[in-house]
């Protein structure tokens, strides 16, 4: 009995760990005070206010929409493109490959923002909305292509000889059997993708310009330099995106789930 | 096979865009920040003419009427005064006093209606092999330099590597804190994780849900937010010191951030799942009667977790050690907004050279440290989850 | 003789949901008592009560005249044999088998000596040295069999040992399990689901419904005997016939049948006449003939199927009141759809059971 008290206290104290800070930064958001502390003199939807009123912060939001945007389309269609051409097991050196497709997740992001600033500079890339696109997508499509393999994995080879057999073209093959079936894989990739981009920090702080400050730079230097509740108005946009992305992706794999 | 040729040409056609994009924007720039680490032409872009005479000179006798006359064009021709600066730096780097005869040097040629005969009459230091061996190995476009500085070691007068002085040993000491912090971080998230993951594989039903729900939802929550949310909770004013006093633990607000134990905490937080996620994926195919088996054989509970559960889940906590410490070498955020001055790692030196002081070379040089290490760390990485995935 | 290991009024609990029920049962030392019922009958909660896997709601379990309710497992000694073997995946063989006695802080010579024995025993010395992944199904049994049994537990618990083995194994399995009971004179729990397993391997046979005993005796009286209705369909094939009890003459009733024809048949429960029952008739034991014989009971029936099954021929038959089943042997002529026929059995080989 105590030990089963232990472990229950331990988990317990564990979760708390995990969730409570996620937790304590929300009603932040709806404060009127100006300094982020508590307690919460009274409530206000001020900061929100400020989000979308504010020049640097209402940018910020137009500019992650567009670069997440532009580096889910870039991401999806490449990761998938090249998921779909990992699965032919002819391929030479097709570990390898996979592995430098995954590699982006590895790499430390300042390694890869020191080497992106030299050599975008030189293509007269940073400062543009295309720099800071190439390189969230260059760290989105692992993602795409961990998940996009993942369900192209789960597809039974069987059903699209069956679909051979019953005289479809390879391409017809694709646009109606393995493609739908692969879709719930390259929905989570797209929306891994977007994530990612809309949390990217490092390599936005090397490639992109004043111009192209993201939401997630702004809350980086606003932390930095003149911390505000706005902050927790930020985050609670955040997380609120963020549940609306894993409700996606719940229900895109119940989608996959109902469909096995 | 028929289908064979063209169905690899069709899987070519479509690996191909994202290869030829990776390659593109991904190895290469690791490529150039590599070569950037080891460039260093701030001494051969100013001085052409000087490259193309000097390897004739046998490196010991004094300077030849054409070496002086070589190095006279260059100089003249020179109209960028940064660039004469950067060169500048580098020659008084490797040899002391060329700041000094630069400059007298370039005034006296500036002076159009006096012109200089040759390099030695404005001053006799011009006669003296060592400036010229100088020069001359300075015009190479390799340098180890800043590799060797990377690490707090150098090249003395006669080429030999030796520690750097102790006033410039920075790096080394940056580098042994970023292993030490993200050490202390892989350890306090096995204390943490370990435990977790075994309570969360025991149990079934909604109780294990709600344990690895706990790991997931930080997991998809913004960076971002986690490190805002930490500076929150662990300012002076914040909950957790406002909490201790209440409860009267403490009298004053502890000083819990920008300082080691706020980096620790925060860093923790962020990379947990990390921990738990990849040990509990090994526990959960461990088969569930092993435990009982070991009891009914008369191990007590300890000894029956030493003999079979330990070595069983090792590959789990090494996975979920090595990922961790992985990704907290490579750190930079967490550190940047919680730590203070003396938690900076790695990443934000590298960061500060980069952005900061707009020091490629040193970046790059620190770049390809941290990566190395990173790629080593990874490849035992996935080594052991290939061993992994081919056991069960 | 008193009970080496004694169940005593247990109750198991899940929440709400009674798994064992107010169980009594006693089980003599070197006794082979096999737990027999279908899934969820209580018979595993049982088995893991007696390892110290579960613990008891209420009640009492002795081992030796000592109760056990909080001896930890690992104080219990006993060797357990599971399911799916339970065999240490990172150890080899020999190791595995060392195990429990490196537990018992055993000296190195002592050790090496038991296992050697202990895999001899089992054929399995060439093996010592390999993992257990590397061996086939069967050889991993007998490590798991030789683990449990190298440090002379004083009760061998089996919990379905032989459900993942193929027909052919498994009987030869069981045949070498019984003999190492003879042998080394064990006491065994064994839980099965399987009742030709049970009935081959047992001294005595418990088997297991809702949560209680419905009847234990030895295999031939479970069989012969049964005192239930669930035990005589659980156990074997057999036809089940309703009718009214007439009359009593001792051991025996006579049982009038909704067509009019009467049966004199063995009694096994407490019956009275007047009452509805069940006339268990096990279809081996059934004769047919093609004129009334003298035999006590004789129905008349028309065959309406006949299949040959190697060993046996089994025969459906259409009575006026019950469809019926006999399986003759191989010696027996042929029967062809249609031919009407007399199933004849003695009093003795049926049996009266309370609805």
């Amino acid at each position: 009995m105590p030990m089963k008290f232990t472990k229950f206290a331990f988990a317990s104290l564990t979760i708390l760990f995990l969730v409570a800070p996620l937790i304590a930064i929300l009603p932040l958001a709806f404060t009127s005070s100006v300094i982020l502390t508590y307690p919460i003199p009274s409530w206000s939807l001020r900061w929100f206010e400020e989000l979308f009123t504010a020049d640097a912060w209402r940018r910020a939001i137009v500019n992650s929409f567009i670069i997440g945007t532009g580096t889910t389309l870039l991401a999806t269609v490449l990761g998938t493109a090249a998921s779909l051409g990992l699965r032919n097991r002819l391929i030479f050196f097709r570990g390898t490959i996979r592995t430098l497709f995954l590699l982006p997740m590895v790499v430390p992001a300042v390694v890869l923002g020191v080497g992106m600033q030299v050599l975008l500079g030189g293509f007269g890339l940073t400062n543009s909305y295309a720099g800071v696109i190439i390189a969230h997508t260059v760290v989105a499509v692992p993602f795409v292509v961990v998940s996009v393999s993942g369900a192209l994995a789960g597809i039974d080879r069987r059903v699209e000889l069956a679909a051979e057999s019953l005289g479809a073209s390879p391409i017809t093959v694709f646009r109606r059997v393995t493609l739908p079936l692969a879709m719930p894989g390259v929905l989570s990739g797209a929306v891994l993708a977007f994530a990612t981009s809309l949390d990217e920090v490092v390599l936005t702080l090397f490639v992109a310009g004043p111009n192209q400050r993201t939401l997630a730079r702004q809350m980086f230097s606003s932390i930095r330099e003149n911390i505000s509740p706005a902050i927790a108005a930020a985050a609670f946009l955040f997380i609120t995106v963020t549940v609306v992305i894993g409700l996606i992706v719940i229900l895109s794999n119940v989608m996959r789930a109902r469909r096995r | 096979m028929s289908a064979g040729p063209s169905r690899t040409g069709r899987s070519l056609l479509l690996l191909a865009p994202l290869l030829i994009f990776l390659v593109g924007f991904f190895v290469w720039p690791l490529f150039s920040m590599m070569s950037q680490s080891v460039s260093d032409t701030a001494v051969l872009r100013l001085l052409p003419r000087s490259a193309e005479v000097l390897p004739d000179w046998d490196r010991a006798s004094p300077p030849t009427p054409a070496m002086q006359a070589a190095l006279m064009e260059d100089l003249k021709a020179v109209d960028d005064d940064q660039a004469l600066g950067d060169m500048v730096r580098r020659l008084n780097s490797a040899r002391s006093g060329f700041r000094t005869l630069m400059s007298k040097t370039t005034s006296a040629l500036d002076d159009t209606a006096n012109p200089p005969v040759d390099l030695v009459s404005i001053d006799d230091r011009w006669g003296r092999p060592e400036f010229w061996l100088a020069i001359a190995d300075a015009l190479s476009p390799l340098t180890d330099r800043n590799l060797l500085a990377a690490v707090d070691l150098g090249r003395n007068a006669s080429g030999d590597i030796e520690h750097l002085p102790a006033e410039q040993s920075v790096n080394g000491v940056i580098l042994l804190r970023t292993f030490w912090i993200a050490g202390l971080v892989t350890i306090a998230c096995a204390c943490i994780g370990y435990p977790y993951a075994i309570i969360a594989a025991s149990l079934s039903g909604w109780k294990r849900d709600v344990m690895l729900g706990a790991v997931l939802l930080p997991l998809w929550t913004s960076l971002l937010v986690r490190t805002a949310a930490w500076f929150i909770l662990l300012q002076e004013q914040g909950l957790i010191n406002d909490a201790l006093q209440t409860l009267g633990l403490i009298d004053g607000p502890l000083p819990l951030i920008f300082n080691r134990t706020g980096v620790i905490i925060a860093m923790t937080h962020v990379l947990l799942p990390f921990m738990v996620l990849p040990i509990y994926s090994v526990l959960i195919t461990i088969p569930k009667n092993l435990m009982p088996a070991a009891a009914s054989l008369g191990a007590h509970p300890i000894r029956a977790f030493l003999r079979v559960l330990l070595p069983l889940s090792l590959r789990g906590v090494a996975s979920g050690s090595l990922l961790v410490f992985i990704s907290a070498i490579g750190y930079y955020i967490t550190p940047a907004l919680i730590g203070g001055p003396g938690d900076q790692m790695i990443s934000s030196i590298i960061a500060f050279y980069a952005i900061g002081s707009a020091n490629w070379g040193m970046a790059g040089a620190l770049g390809v440290v941290l990566l190395i290490a990173t790629l080593l760390l990874y490849s035992v990485y996935a080594r052991l989850s290939a061993e992994e995935a081919e056991r069960y | 003789m008193t009970d080496f290991i004694r169940f005593d009024r247990i109750n198991k609990f899940y929440g709400p949901l009674c798994v064992v029920e107010n169980l009594d049962l006693g089980i003599a030392k070197g006794e082979f008592v096999s737990l027999l019922g279908p899934s969820g009958s209580g018979k595993t909660t049982l088995l893991m009560m007696l390892a110290g896997f579960e613990r008891t709601t209420s009640g009492t379990i002795l081992l030796d005249g000592t109760a056990i309710n909080d001896v930890p497992t690992y104080k219990r000694d006993m060797g357990i044999v599971f399911q799916s073997y339970a065999l240490f995946p990172h150890m080899s063989v020999g190791e595995n088998v060392a195990f429990p006695l490196q537990m018992r802080g055993m000296g190195k010579t002592e050790i090496a000596e038991r296992v050697a024995k202990a895999l001899d025993m089992v054929q399995l010395s060439a093996y010592a040295e390999r993992r257990p992944s590397q061996l086939s199904g069967g050889q991993q049994q007998r490590v798991a069999l030789s683990r449990a049994l190298v440090f002379e537990p004083r009760v061998v618990l089996m919990d379905e040992p032989l459900g993942a083995l193929d027909k052919q194994l498994r009987e030869q399995m069981q045949l070498d399990i019984r003999d190492l009971h003879r042998r080394l004179g064990l006491t065994i729990v064994f839980v099965t689901h399987d009742q030709s397993e049970a009935l081959t391997m047992s001294d005595r046979v418990a088997v297991f419904n809702k949560g209680k005993i419905e009847q234990i005796g030895t295999p031939r009286q479970v069989y012969d005997e049964p005192a239930t209705r669930f035990v005589a369909e659980f156990i074997g094939e057999t036809n089940l016939v309703e009718g009214v009890v007439e009359s009593l003459q001792g051991q025996e009733a006579t049982v009038r049948l909704p067509s009019g024809a009467q049966i004199v048949s063995a009694v096994s429960a407490t019956v009275s006449a007047g009452q509805s029952v069940y006339v268990s008739i096990r279809p081996e034991r059934v004769d047919l003939t093609e004129i009334r014989g003298d035999q006590l009971n004789c129905l008349e029936a028309e065959v309406t199927d006949s299949v040959y099954q190697g060993d046996h021929l089994r025969v459906q038959l259409h009575n006026p009141s019950h469809p019926l089943i006999a399986k003759l042997g191989r010696r027996s002529r042929e029967f062809s759809p249609g031919t009407k026929v007399f199933a004849a059995f003695s009093s003795g080989d049926c049996r009266v059971i309370a609805p």
